[in-house]
């Protein structure tokens, strides 16, 4: 087993999921290795704009943008907003657009 | 050529006065309708913060328009005119006919799924598309 000393390698041979002390794997609800700021989403997340059956995500309507976006400036990945991958796309072009005329930030402010 | 849609906002210095816009917006009116396009809608939306500084700028006067037009050279020739007007400190140009082709084709299958299926529980019914799915041809008045 090589230790684990150094930051984790991805050249795992083939035995197997990595345990890095939290729980392993994809099936369980604690989500694989602790990577990233937050756990991953625990229970089955429903995409927002799915429920509401939302044909366009308009970029003028920062409301309902901001959610989407880290006090950073960061879009949040999917895996946090539990948004299925279409309206991950059409989001991530409004929240472009919404960005360059200001409406959102592109970073924090100091 | 098909029509094409575009949205079109700018945003003035917020010490702007109120003539000045109307003068711009004027003046852009003037300039499509000369290359035979035709702005549909003129929205302000008046002082807003902005979301960071723009030339030292908090705060800025939104305007937003929907401009017709069945070529696309008007919008190089609109976006030159705002660019050198002093008062516009941004402006953003958005080509949205594909978008709208799109959204009407999801909801005709959608509202086609929706009756075909015999319908058991009828009240729930009715496929008007929630708040955040607004942006039809008007915006969703905010």
């Amino acid at each position: 087993m090589a230790e684990s000393n150094a930051p984790q390698q991805q050249t795992s041979g083939p035995s197997g999921p990595r345990s890095s002390g939290g729980p392993g794997g994809g099936m369980r609800p604690g989500g694989p290795p602790k990577r990233g700021k937050r756990s991953f989403v625990r229970k089955k997340k429903v995409c927002r704009f799915c429920v509401d059956k939302a044909d366009f995500i308009d970029y003028k309507r920062a409301e309902i943008l901001a959610p989407f976006i880290q006090e950073r400036g960061k879009i949040l990945p999917r895996r946090m907003t539990g948004t299925c991958a279409r309206h991950q796309r059409w989001l991530t072009v409004a929240i472009k657009r919404a960005q360059n005329i200001a409406l959102l930030p592109f970073a924090a402010e100091l | 050529m098909e029509e094409r849609q575009y949205d079109l906002i700018f945003i003035c210095r917020p010490d702007t006065l109120e003539a000045d816009i109307d003068k711009i917006i004027a003046t852009l009116e003037h300039t499509a309708s000369e290359k035979g396009a035709k702005i549909e809608k003129t929205d302000k939306w008046g002082r807003k913060r902005m979301a960071y500084r723009v030339h030292k700028l908090r705060e800025g006067f939104y305007v937003y328009m929907i401009l017709k037009s069945s070529h696309g050279e008007v919008v190089k020739e609109l976006e030159r005119r705002l660019k050198v007007s002093d008062p516009v400190i941004k402006y953003l140009t958005v080509r949205v006919d594909e978008e709208l082709k799109r959204q009407a084709k999801l909801k005709h299958h959608r509202e086609r799924r929706a009756a075909r299926r015999p319908r058991k529980a009828a009240p729930t019914a009715a496929p008007a598309p929630g708040a955040p799915a607004g942006g039809e041809q008007a915006p969703a008045a905010v």
